[in-house]
Order: C-alpha cells, then structure tokens, then sequence
C-alpha cells in the first residue's frame, strides 16, 4: 500500500517538472517528428492516467523503462550494477555502528560518571556532525596525513575493494552509531533496576557475564528497531559518502542521472530506494519477533 | 509563567546554558562578522595562506577569507534551517493535528497514507530529487540562486515527519478525559483542534524542531556535496566544504574550519534540545 503511494509520488513528482521532457534531451534544435517519436516512446502523447498505468505495470514486472541519455542502457540495469556497491557499503557500516554503538552504550552506563560524560560527548559531538565532515576529517587523518588508506574511489575485483570501503563505511557509521549507544545506554540503565539482575548480582554473577548474559540481550530489542527505522537515513547518508569518496554506488548514479536530466533513472532509484526502506522496516519487525521470545506467544 | 521561574528553570540545566552560549555566540558571529569584515566576502587575495592573526581561518584556493566566508555561510545555513523548521513544524503540526482528530476517515487515512509514502524515501534522496526538479539556478528576489529550491524541497520533505508526530499525539490525546468533555460539551471541532489539541501537540513538535534544525544544517551543506546545493560563490558550508575538499592535502583550514563550526552548531542545537525534549516531557 505504502508502496503504491510511493510509486505515485514517484511518477507525480516527474510529471510535474515544467518543460517539455523531450525537447530538454533532444535539445532546442530538434525537429518535431524526432519530437514525436520520443515522446511516443516514453509514453508521454498518452493521457496521464495510462501513462501511469503502463509505468506502474512495468514496475511490478521489474521494468523501470530505459535510460533517457544512454538508450542502451536499462534502468534496472543500472540500478543491478550499483546497487550492491551501496548495499555493501550500508551493511559493514551498520555492523561496524552495533559494534561501536553498544560498546559504547554499555560503556556509559557503566559506574563511572566521567567515562558515561566522556561517551555521551562522543555521542553527541557524532550526532551532530553530518557523514560527509567525518568522511572529510577521516580522508585528512588515515589518506593525507599518514597514507593508509586510499582517499577515494573503487578497486578492481573484491579483496582490492575491501581497503577502498574501510574510510566510507566508518564515516557512515557516524549515523548510527549515536543513536545506537544512546538506546543501549538508556535500556541498559534501565535493564540493571529489574529484579532479575539483582538476584543476579546476589547470586554472585561476575559482572562481565552479568552484562554479557543478562543486560545485553534485553538492550537489543530496541537496538533492532532502530536500525530499521533508520535504514533510511543510512542510504541517504550513503549517498553523500559516495559523493565524497567516489565509490560507484547508487547514490553516484542518482546524483549523475540527476546532473543529466535522466528522468528514467531517477525515477527508478527514487522508487527502488523507498522500497529499500519499507521492506527494512518490515524485517527489523519480523526479526524482532525472532529474537524476542516473549511475542511469540500472545 | 512568571520570569523568576522561567530563568530558574533555566539555570536549572548546565546543558541548555552551554548550548544557548555556544548558539548566541555563533549566531552573532554571522550577523557581525561579513557586516564589519575589513575583507568582503569575495574579495581576493593571496591564496592558501594557513591560519594566521589576519585570516584566523587561512585563506581559500582564491585567497577569500575562509573565516568571513565560513560566517557569511552561517546566515544562509542558519537562515535556512530556522524558516524551513518554522514552516515545515506549522505545516506538518497542522495537518498532522487535524488528520488525527477528523471524523472523516478516508481524510485521515489519504493524510496519513501520503505521509508514510513521504516518510519513506531516504530524506536527501528526496530532497536531491526536488531540488533539481524545481531547478537548482531559480532565485527569488533578493535571495541568491539555488536557496528558494533548497528551501522548497527541504520543507516538502519534512512536514511529512512533524505530521506524523502530531497525528500519533493527536490521536493519543483524544482518548484523555478533557478532550473528551469538551466534544461532549459540544464544541466545534475547530475550537477542540485550536484550543485543547494544537497547543500540547506544538509544544512537543517545537522541541523536536530544535533537534530537527540540525538535520536541516546537514542537509543543505551535504546537498552542495551532491551538486544540487547553493551554487558558488555563494557561501554555504557545504559549498566551502566542496570546494575546499581538491585542496585537503595542502589546504585542510577551508574544509575543516567550516566543518569544526558546523560541529559546534550542530553540538549546541543538540544539548539544546535535548533539554527541552526532557522538559516537555515527550511522549508524555
């Protein structure tokens, strides 16, 4: 349902761009029977209702009509090729961001109050900065001052693309990562006022296993919302740190097709990336039925 | 709420202090600086000087002055982020508020289903997509090229958010019992949704708006990152960033001494509002 409202927009969106779609690719000079046959083929002589209807049947078939500047190419060809790239780029950065994330919540909600100021500074200061400062500050540190990694750009083949994607994948933690401690912090913190973790103290359970066995599982049900929810704001943040470091992900292709005027492949991208987001949080719902036993029941 | 009490409450939190300080500080640097800056801001000279008594901030690939630039930046990024707040939270309040307390279900249901659609897309990517469809080079007015599309399309997108809130508090509040009496009192629903609704349902949303001012900030700088921003000269933060970005190995104060304020700002708005989140008591 959400879905079709997206596709909607989607479609409303780039029919209400003013001009004459045809005659911006064709440019000033083109003559009106080329005019014509282009429009035909993008189905815009059809009233706007069917030309819906025929891109919404394409949609569901998988077919996202072709490029507007380069014919040859598919849309969702395009989409497959670089679709991957930004996946893979969100993946590690989301493991990387649990990692950090709860290290750090746990960390804060620890006894010492200098170290939980120290971590909520952490925190804040990432909060507020956006992905592409952290991308920028990470090149100057680990590329320009001590040449560890490279700057930008994509290797040739996969373990050479691993050290392309170390800088991009910590600088887009920067989202996540925050917004996971802070969660854990607070669940934690309140985790360790039940009962059971008390019997469990009196019971002479070591802390680390205390934490390991008992705080954190409950500290990550709400961690597993959160990275549902914010799935979106992770691709977005994707698509500047492909900006900033040139990997060839899906944001590039949406920020070059977007340059061009190619409607199609915009058209294409938004969609896909809104349907990236519904089914995420779909999954963070049903893994949440998973890992938490107590839904099961009811 | 008399003063005495306001300012004790105030002085109550170290956090807001910090936060109005660092804010007024920077605020007042915008206003001040490109007013009385002996350099203007396009004004050229020698280029990439490191910083130094005369450019605390160095000087760009041009030779203008990063810190005039970065400060002159701040009046559109802060002029932006708070008319964008204040529009899309009167908005998205508004329409939020009245789609949860209507009797007519399919207006709230078509209300909400847009809002879920416009939630759904990853925000810049939205954003990105507006910009270039309302046309970046489009000015208006005064207002140099590029701003009214970044304000336009940062605004659609983001009522869409304050919307959602309001509607979930919305339909929250009218189960408790004063909303209650007053419909069974017989007031119309305009004077429920403008007396009993919008007032508690703007207070949270207010709050929130200061935190969402940041994402506003973040937003307009990365869109120059995506070539869809305010277009050079014009100074932005992200635009500095940009265009600082070819000189990072041999020039890094015109990228990260924009960068370090736009940190602080964001770091201010965020102590800030998490203060006043609190204080509002959110989600009751």
């Amino acid at each position: 349902m959400v879905a079709f409202a997206c596709a909607v927009v989607v479609f409303m969106l780039v029919r209400l761009v003013p001009g004459d779609p045809a005659r911006g690719i064709l440019g000033p000079h083109a003559n009106e029977e080329s005019l014509a046959t282009l429009n035909a083929e993008l189905h815009l002589d059809l009233p706007l209702w069917r030309q819906f209807v025929a891109y919404f049947g394409g949609v569901l078939q998988g077919d996202l009509g072709r490029s507007v500047v380069t014919p040859s190419q598919t849309v969702a060809g395009v989409i497959r090729a670089s679709l991957p790239i930004t996946l893979v780029l969100v993946g590690v950065s989301t493991i990387i961001s649990l990692l950090a994330g709860v290290t750090l919540g746990i960390v804060a909600a620890g006894r010492r109050r200098s170290v939980d100021v120290a971590s909520r500074g952490v925190v804040a200061l990432l909060l507020s900065s956006p992905p592409f400062l952290i991308g920028l500050v990470l090149i100057f540190v680990f590329s320009i001052t001590f040449a560890l990694f490279p700057p930008g750009g994509w290797g040739t083949g996969w373990p050479d693309h691993l050290k392309y994607l170390v800088l991009p994948s910590i600088a887009l933690s920067g989202v996540l990562t925050p917004l996971i401690a802070r969660t854990v912090r607070q669940s934690a913190l309140d985790v360790s006022r039940e009962q059971f973790v008390e019997a469990a103290i009196a019971r002479g359970v070591r802390p680390r296993k205390l934490i390991i066995l008992h705080v954190l599982p409950n500290c990550m049900l709400p961690v597993v919302t959160l990275v549902g929810i914010n799935f979106g704001f992770m691709i977005a943040g994707a698509v500047v740190i492909e900006a900033v470091f040139g990997l060839p992900g899906f944001g590039t292709q949406l920020v070059q097709a977007v340059s061009a005027r190619d409607y199609t492949v915009i058209q294409g991208i938004t969609l896909v990336s809104a349907l990236l987001v519904i089914s995420a949080n779909l999954i963070a719902d049903f893994v949440y039925l998973v890992v938490d036993p107590r839904t099961r029941k009811g | 709420m008399r003063l005495p009490t306001i300012w004790g409450r105030f002085r109550s939190s170290t956090a807001i202090v910090v936060g109005t300080a660092v804010l007024c500080a920077v605020v007042l640097l915008c206003i001040v600086v490109p007013w009385v800056a002996s350099s203007s801001v396009n004004e050229l000279g020698i280029p990439l000087q490191a910083p130094s008594l005369s450019h605390i901030f160095g000087t760009d690939e041009l030779g203008r002055d990063v810190f005039v630039r970065t400060m002159a930046g701040g009046r559109i990024d802060l002029g932006l982020a708070v008319a964008g707040v204040s529009v899309s939270l009167v908005l998205g309040t508004l329409l939020g508020t009245l789609a949860g307390a209507t009797k007519v279900r399919s207006l709230d249901a078509a209300l909400m289903r847009l809002v879920d659609a416009f939630v759904a897309f990853p925000f810049i990517v939205l954003v990105l997509v507006l910009v270039v469809l309302i046309g970046p080079e489009r000015s208006l007015g005064p207002l140099p090229p590029g701003i009214p599309a970044v304000f336009v399309a940062l605004v659609l997108t983001d009522w869409a958010w304050y919307a959602r809130l309001a509607h979930a508090q919305t339909l929250s509040l009218c189960e408790r019992d004063y909303v209650v009496a007053a419909r069974l009192m017989g007031f119309s629903g305009y004077r429920v949704i403008r007396h009993h609704l919008v007032p508690s349902v703007f207070r949270v949303n207010a709050a929130y708006g200061v935190g969402d001012a940041i994402l506003f900030v973040i937003a307009t700088a990365s869109l120059a990152f995506l070539g869809a921003g305010v277009q050079p000269p014009v100074p932005e933060w992200g635009a500095i960033m940009f265009e600082g970005r070819a000189y990072l190995d041999s020039a890094w104060w015109i990228t990260l001494m924009p960068g370090a304020v736009l940190a602080a700002t964001g770091l201010a708005l965020s102590l800030v509002a998490d203060s006043l989140l609190a204080k509002s008591g959110s989600g009751q």
